[in-house]
């Protein structure tokens, strides 16, 4: 099969790295590595490399109790993180998990094994325990496996598990003096550069064999200020499945000016007021919103069990006529970008909603089965101890027609949403809360004070319908990571510059 | 495999790798999780598994590794690991193992070795059972969302070189449902659940079914409420976020870093006389209990609010000995991926004396919180701000569902303005209070 993850050595990760980045041309990397280098870019224990006749074998004992399907999971991942606080690198940390897990689907149901212990045997006994869900007396013969190639929508030319940590200390150090110097007032300043490097192996029953290995990299400034009894903070961050070729002092240096500003301009911030107000959603850093408010709602799970909002909804208006959204697992280098899903599906590019229209559903295997729907790249796990569920990759409100400057003239009163930050929805109802690190009044068409306090709160089929103006500037952000039934996923999202018409803000003040 | 034996043998190899300090924690256990939904099994998952984390330091520097992968030449390579990486960290005098002195870990009975004796068929029955009562409840009852049976085995060790090596085994039985009421834009959701340490004492089938199905259909037909100043009563149950916000904010490293808002109030009322809370992990049987937390040490109660009076702040073993602070607050830990932190393991708020019927029924417009969405408290700020929803309260009495509305204010008003608290308790997780009223919110509704 062909290896889409090819080990570069460490003479030549050094080339890249001299002709790509600041950081590496002046640093000279090998004196301060003070322990020996890793064989490869990224150390896979060998173990997980099973070879095409052992996954075969697994497959055919999980069916062995009559199940329809059968699938084969292998993960070996490595994490590193190294953090910076109070004018002192705190300290690195790096962690492996590795594991196996072994899926069975029959008709509705699902048997889910999985063994951290990668010997034949137990591996036979966790695919005969996965099995199990079926109990049938005929089996099935499964097909035999057939590589496939995946695409790539990574950006990664140098996997960050290959650098020292002395290295990304540099970006940490540049981000501390940086923070520290942009105004008196900061008085904390929190950095960190976190990654995960993670090769999987997908081999199933009706013949995927696919192999894939993910990076993922950020890097994460905090900062707090304090003037008085005034207290605030902000923060800002650049990540992706971005390889460190991505990373130099300049975007430390951007990343955590921009931390500052907002922990800065939120230091005189009054309390918000509460009850209904028109809202200006700033490009790029309120997409949170779309996932968490309409794109959960629109997961196949919910919709095949009429528990999501939009359950009925397939071909009907569900947005205002100037709303479209797409989940897209193909925008290069975002961290929700997946050549291919937890299930060996490729990444691709759903349109959930086409001018208010719904148009389609995200899909794993098992609703995708069970609906009779095409696959749409959306199975995703946390990890070998979990099994697929339909999740988002990168999902944005797509671009409109009006004038940026325009949408922020049309509000007498009401907020300037510059970003999003925390938020939770109940799917069955579509109602959502979010938290607002950084926002402020409109008055009279312009943006005057800073507030604090702002919740949003709505329902997300009500603000589909009350987005009344978009804008033509799309931007897709740094991203989070998602919760969904206790597994965590990275995803990413994004939006233009937009208006709601009316939501309810909820504030300390009235 | 003698788990605490591996432990011990890491700690001892890290020392001779050049470390000067060491602790290992090791997790090992089994986990078996059960849905049903309209009657039918949907998902059944089984697995054995078990990780270790090692914190080294050498020279004040702190280094961390974990792995699931226990083959000789991994575990060699692991150990090593921690041990270069901590080269790369800055030095601070405070950096090192906690100096609690040794003790006996006391058996809490935390470990029914009956739930593995627990037949499929019987989780099989209850999940289904539980599902069967949830939807019989009320024929305004449409859906099912699923219920589930889950149980859980686990051993925790730890082990570092002052000599600490504690080992201890937990049991967890767990079922839950949850049922959709209504139809079209009229739809509410109700969930309970039942969680135990021993399988006997699992609340029973008919209770949790019973809850779910009155949470979902009393719901039904909520509205938004005009955006008013007014009485608010919290519900036992929806009492979670709200002492979260404080708790974060009694972190005793914010409190040094002088990022949280109380930090000018120890041995200072923060909140009405009414209110003591305290951190009691060591009741037996109990979910959330522990013999010894996150760093090893033998866990014990204490006061972190005393009659409204702030008593503590929370640090772990190296955050206190940076503030110069000697306290007994106890640390929490996710698993072995990561370090311990300075938290708390479980919570009870002390009960007060007034039926929370009387509570209510003394009230002539106001409302009443079953359920919170969202973050809740800033921080730095104590800004309060949470989605809400839950009965409005007419002439003591309650006259209608609300859903969509906010809440709003600054946490220590709040806390000074719980003017009643009830008797109510239900200690069932790791934050349990009883119901309270304060006395005046700001609730964002319509305009």
């Amino acid at each position: 099969m062909k290896k889409y993850f090819k080990p570069i050595t460490r003479r030549k990760f050094l080339k890249a790295g001299m002709a790509g980045g600041a950081v590496m041309a002046t640093l000279p990397v090998w004196r301060l590595f003070s322990f020996s280098a890793p064989p490869s870019d990224f150390y896979v224990n060998p173990a997980v490399n099973l070879s095409k006749e052992t996954l075969e074998k697994l497959i055919k004992v999980a069916l062995q109790h009559g199940g329809e399907f059968a699938e084969v999971y292998v993960e070996y991942s490595v994490a590193n993180e190294i953090v910076l606080d109070e004018n002192k690198i705190y300290g690195a940390g790096r962690g492996v998990d590795m594991g196996v897990g072994i899926r069975v689907l029959h008709s509705e149901k699902t048997g889910y094994a999985y063994s951290d212990d990668l010997s034949f045997e137990k591996l036979k006994q966790t695919a005969d325990v996965a099995g199990l869900i079926a109990a049938e007396k005929e089996t099935r013969e499964p097909v035999g496996l057939k590589s496939s190639e995946v695409p790539s929508y990574y950006l990664v030319k140098v996997s960050p598990d290959s650098i020292v940590p002395q290295d990304k200390a540099k970006l940490l150090w540049k981000a501390n003096s940086i923070g520290r110097e942009y105004d008196k007032r900061v008085n904390q300043v929190n950095v960190s550069f976190y990654d995960t490097n993670k090769k999987i192996i997908i081999a199933n029953s009706e013949g995927t064999w696919v192999e894939d290995v993910q990076t993922l990299s950020r890097l994460f400034v905090r900062i707090n200020a304090i003037e008085g009894s005034k207290r605030s903070f902000g923060y800002a961050y650049k990540g992706g499945t971005l390889g460190y070729e991505n990373y130099d002092l300049k975007l430390a240096e951007d990343v955590t000016k921009e931390a500052a500003r907002i922990s800065i301009a939120m230091l005189p911030a009054e309390d918000a007021p509460a009850g209904e107000y028109p809202i200006v959603m700033a490009k790029g850093h309120c997409g949170t919103f779309f996932h968490e408010a309409i794109g959960h709602s629109l997961e196949s799970d919910g919709i095949r069990k009429k528990t999501s909002c939009f359950w009925e909804k397939k071909g009907k208006q569900i947005a205002s006529h100037i709303s479209s959204l797409a989940d897209d697992g193909t925008v290069l280098g975002a961290r929700g970008a997946i050549n291919v899903d937890d299930e060996g599906t490729p990444g691709q590019k759903n349109v959930l909603i086409d001018k208010g229209i719904c148009t389609n559903f995200l899909y794993d295997r098992l609703n995708a089965r069970l609906m009779k729907a095409e696959l749409t790249g959306n199975g995703r796990r946390q990890s070998y101890q979990h099994y697929p569920l339909p999740r988002m990759t990168n999902t944005y409100l797509m671009a409109g027609k009006d004038d940026p400057e325009d949408i922020v003239k049309s509000v007498k009163k009401g907020m300037y949403i510059a970003r999003i930050g925390g938020g939770n929805v109940t799917s069955v109802t579509g109602r959502f809360v979010f938290s607002v690190p950084e926002g402020y009044l409109i008055e009279d068409g312009k943006i005057t004070k800073p507030l604090k306090g702002i919740q949003l709160m709505g329902s997300g089929p009500e603000v589909l319908k009350n987005i009344v103006m978009v804008g033509p500037d799309l931007e897709i952000s740094g991203g989070g990571t998602c919760g969904k039934s206790g597994q965590r996923k990275p995803v990413s999202d994004g939006n233009p510059t937009l208006k709601v018409s009316k939501i309810t803000i909820g504030g300390a003040k009235i | 495999m003698n788990y605490k034996l591996l432990a011990e043998n890491i700690v001892k190899k890290a020392l001779k790798l050049g470390a000067d300090e060491a602790e290992a924690y090791l997790q090992n256990g089994r986990k078996f999780r059960l849905r049903v939904r309209n009657g039918d099994v949907e998902t059944v998952k089984q697995a054995t598994s078990k990780g270790m984390g090692l914190t080294v330091f050498k020279e004040k520097k702190l280094g961390f590794s974990y792995t699931s992968d226990f083959s000789d030449e991994s575990i060699e390579e692991f150990i090593k690991k921690a041990v270069q990486l901590s080269l790369v960290a800055d030095p601070k005098p405070w950096n090192g193992l906690p100096d609690y002195k040794k003790g006996e870990i006391k058996d809490l009975g935390l470990y029914d070795p009956s739930v593995a004796e627990i037949p499929n068929e019987k989780k099989i029955k209850i999940a289904k059972e539980v599902e069967r009562i949830a939807l019989a409840y009320d024929k305004r009852i449409t859906k099912s969302a699923g219920s589930s049976f889950e149980d859980d085995e686990v051993e925790r060790v730890i082990a570092n070189s002052k000599g600490i090596s504690h080992t201890s085994k937990y049991s967890e039985a767990y079922f839950s449902v949850s049922v959709i009421a209504g139809s079209g834009s009229d739809m509410q959701s109700g969930r309970w659940s039942s969680h135990k340490s021993h399988f006997k004492d699992l609340n029973t089938i008919e209770s949790v079914a019973k809850k779910a199905g009155e949470r979902a259909v009393s719901k039904l037909g909520a509205k938004l409420v005009q955006t008013q100043a007014a009485p608010v009563v919290f519900d036992r149950y929806a009492t979670g976020s709200f002492w979260y916000g404080i708790l974060r904010a009694l972190n005793g490293d914010s409190v040094y870093k002088k990022t949280t808002f109380l930090t000018e109030y120890l041995n200072k009322p923060i909140a009405s006389d009414l209110i003591t809370v305290i951190d009691d992990p060591t009741i037996p049987r109990h979910i959330s209990s522990r013999p010894f937390d996150g760093e090893g040490k033998i866990t014990s109660k204490n006061v972190l609010i005393d009659k409204g009076i702030l008593k503590m702040f929370i640090y772990d073993s190296i955050t206190a000995r940076k503030a110069g602070v000697s306290v007994n607050t106890l640390t929490n830990r996710r698993n072995y991926r990561s370090r311990a932190y300075a938290g708390y393991l479980n919570i009870v708020v002390q009960n007060g004396d007034v039926d929370r019927k009387k509570i209510i029924s003394g009230i002539k417009d106001g409302f009443y919180v079953t359920g919170l969405r969202g973050i809740g408290t800033d921080r730095p700020t104590g800004t309060y701000s949470c989605g809400s929803s839950g009965f409005w309260i007419k002439d003591g009495e309650i006259a209608f569902p609300v859903d969509g509305v906010t809440l709003g204010g600054n946490i220590l008003e709040m806390l000074k303005n719980i003017e009643v608290v009830a008797n109510d308790i239900d200690i069932r997780g790791s934050l349990n209070s009883p119901s309270f009223k304060i006395s005046e919110m700001t609730i964002g509704g319509k305009k």
